[in-house]
């Protein structure tokens, strides 16, 4: 009798040997991460530790020493570049797959809030005016903000309702992979709450796979499926929750025993 | 590419002051265009001359880009510019130009008195102000305005990560900030150059009859004789000239800037300072091109 095939779950975000910036001192060394589709996965590490570096790298904004990036879409096709060397085309088909939300939501504040989703449909489709305000429109309800008036400007938002306008101008492309830095930093625990449930409901109708970056540990007694811990540029532990609280590494024990200790 | 020793100092910046190490780079905003013929472009090392040579062969590029787009003009941004850089300047343009009008026939016929020559002031109205004080007015007045303006919003969108999630999201800045800019100035300020070419030789008028004392006959016969289209023609060369210089310097200022809180307002004034320089250096370079190449003038 064989053994049941099980099948893993496709890698949707792979990177390999990430050691960067080119110029300079290098910030981060040997990052690895593996990210199947549909699954959350979270970096933690204090402030400096080098994620948010780890996710300019991924996207291309730093030119990096050595490292592969690969990328896996929904039809199963694999991009991949190396990070040192790579060509405009190809970061360009990249940056398509990749749907990025920044600290802070880094909306464009010279838009109006529709203009700002707009803008990734009418340069990488071939979407007319009216077909994109359409797209935009549809992207803010996914994201819990219909009805939305449309000259409405960015400023006006409250900082919770600009993350998930953030987050829906990052879904505009029908991405991969979507990576979040410090997505619920300065927001209240309720509105964080409520960010985190967009978050996932996105996920599971979008069927992407999820990076955030956090300094905040209570993500890691969230949804995360896999957790990489920074330090110094460093990936120090990974695993899972159960993994990292029976772990003995410094950082790791720190981190994560003295917030179940504040939980109890 | 690291930032060129010369422009960290000249902008007065400690680079050991910079501990998250994310500094933007002098270049670092350039980044590839898409095709391969226009990679050389990006070959050349980093400097301040060189970047803004290269910022200005990229919008050039978006600015080809934009005349046979598609697109509306609301979309591309380029009408937004055109009312914030253009329409916006109209008062201005409009206080300023009489003024000088005014004091450009005070002060010629100051001149002319000892030889009791009054009369030809109207005569250096003509060409004088198409030729030159328009549209060096004009470009002042638009440097003055605006050129801090376009530094200071784009420094804070690189502080605010805005040109960040610009470029991951596979768009240009270039093509989206600077290149509107560039084709609103090359539409307003020939436009606002002709308006204040009007509006100096209104204010001439108004010197010459109110306060000299000659006819408006005699001003508009005076004024007739010395204008041709040839200086009005040559004018308006400036003014597209001074067009580029007012789009990049400024953007390329509020583009190469460091994550430093200070930097912004520092954007802004270096703005303002290169932007005087360069359009006072262009006219300078067209009046000795056409002073000294013969049978130009």
């Amino acid at each position: 009798m064989s053994a049941p095939v099980v099948e893993a779950p496709a890698v949707a975000l792979e990177v390999r040997g990430l050691t960067g910036p080119a110029d300079g001192p290098p910030s981060i060394h040997d990052i690895d991460l593996s990210v199947p589709r549909r699954a959350s996965h979270l970096v933690l590490g204090p402030i400096h530790a080098g994620k948010s570096m780890v996710m300019r790298h991924i996207v291309g904004l730093e030119k990096a020493r050595s490292g592969t990036v690969s990328i896996r879409d929904q039809h199963g096709e694999r991009q991949s570049f190396d990070a040192a060397s790579v060509s405009d085309a190809v970061l360009r088909r990249m940056r398509t797959m990749i749907g990025v939300v920044f600290e802070g939501s880094a909306l464009l504040n010279r838009l109006t809030v529709v203009e700002n989703i707009e803008l990734p449909l009418l340069e990488h489709t071939d979407a007319t005016a009216d077909q994109a305000r359409e797209t935009a429109r549809r992207l803010l309800s996914e994201v819990g903000l219909d009805g939305m008036n449309d000259e409405l400007a960015v400023a006006q938002l409250s900082r919770l309702d600009r993350r998930r306008v953030a987050l829906a101008r990052a879904l505009a492309l029908r991405p991969s992979v979507v990576l979040l830095d410090e997505p619920t930093l300065g927001l209240d625990s309720h509105s964080a709450a409520e960010l985190d449930d967009t978050i996932v409901r996105t996920q599971e109708a979008g069927g992407f796979a999820v990076l955030i970056f956090s300094n905040e540990v209570r993500h890691a007694f969230g949804r995360a499926g896999h957790i990489y811990v920074m330090e110094h540029g460093r990936v120090v532990a990974q695993g899972d929750l159960d993994a990292l609280m029976r772990s003995d590494q410094g950082l790791v024990h720190r981190l994560l025993h003295r917030r179940a200790r504040q939980q109890r | 590419m690291g930032v060129p020793r010369d422009v960290i100092d000249s902008a007065g910046i400690d680079p050991d002051d910079d501990p998250e190490g994310l500094a933007v780079t002098a270049t670092s905003h350039l980044a590839p265009l898409p095709g391969r013929t226009t990679r050389f472009l990006d070959a050349a090392p980093g400097g301040r001359f060189i970047s803004r040579g290269r910022l200005t062969a990229r919008a050039m590029y978006w600015l080809a880009w934009l005349i046979f787009s598609k697109r509306s003009s609301v979309s591309t941004g380029v009408q937004r510019e055109m009312q914030a850089l253009g329409v916006g300047a109209l008062r201005l343009t409009f206080s300023a130009s009489i003024l000088v009008g005014l004091i450009i026939v005070f002060q010629v016929s100051y001149q002319l008195a000892p030889y009791s020559a009054q009369v030809f002031s109207a005569k250096a109205v003509g060409w004088f102000t198409a030729r030159e004080m328009g549209p060096l007015v004009a470009a002042l007045l638009v440097v003055a305005r605006s050129s801090a303006a376009i530094a200071g919003e784009l420094a804070s969108m690189s502080a605010s990560a805005e040109l960040d999630a610009l470029r991951a999201m596979g768009l240009d800045p270039v093509k989206y900030l600077v290149a509107p800019k560039l084709a609103a100035l090359l539409i307003s300020l020939p436009a606002l150059t002709v308006l204040t070419d009007m509006l100096i030789i209104a204010g001439g008028w108004v010197g010459s009859t109110f306060f000299l004392g000659f006819s408006s006959a005699f001003f508009f016969e005076q004024f007739r004789d010395s204008l041709e289209l040839r200086d009005i023609v040559i004018g308006l060369g400036k003014s597209v000239l001074f067009s580029v210089v007012i789009a990049v310097i400024p953007s390329d200022e509020g583009l190469s800037v460091s994550r430093h809180v200070s930097a912004i307002g520092q954007a802004a004034t270096r703005a303002v300072v290169f932007s005087l320089i360069g359009v006072l250096g262009a006219d300078t370079v067209v009046n000795a091109v056409f002073y000294f190449i013969p049978g130009l003038v």
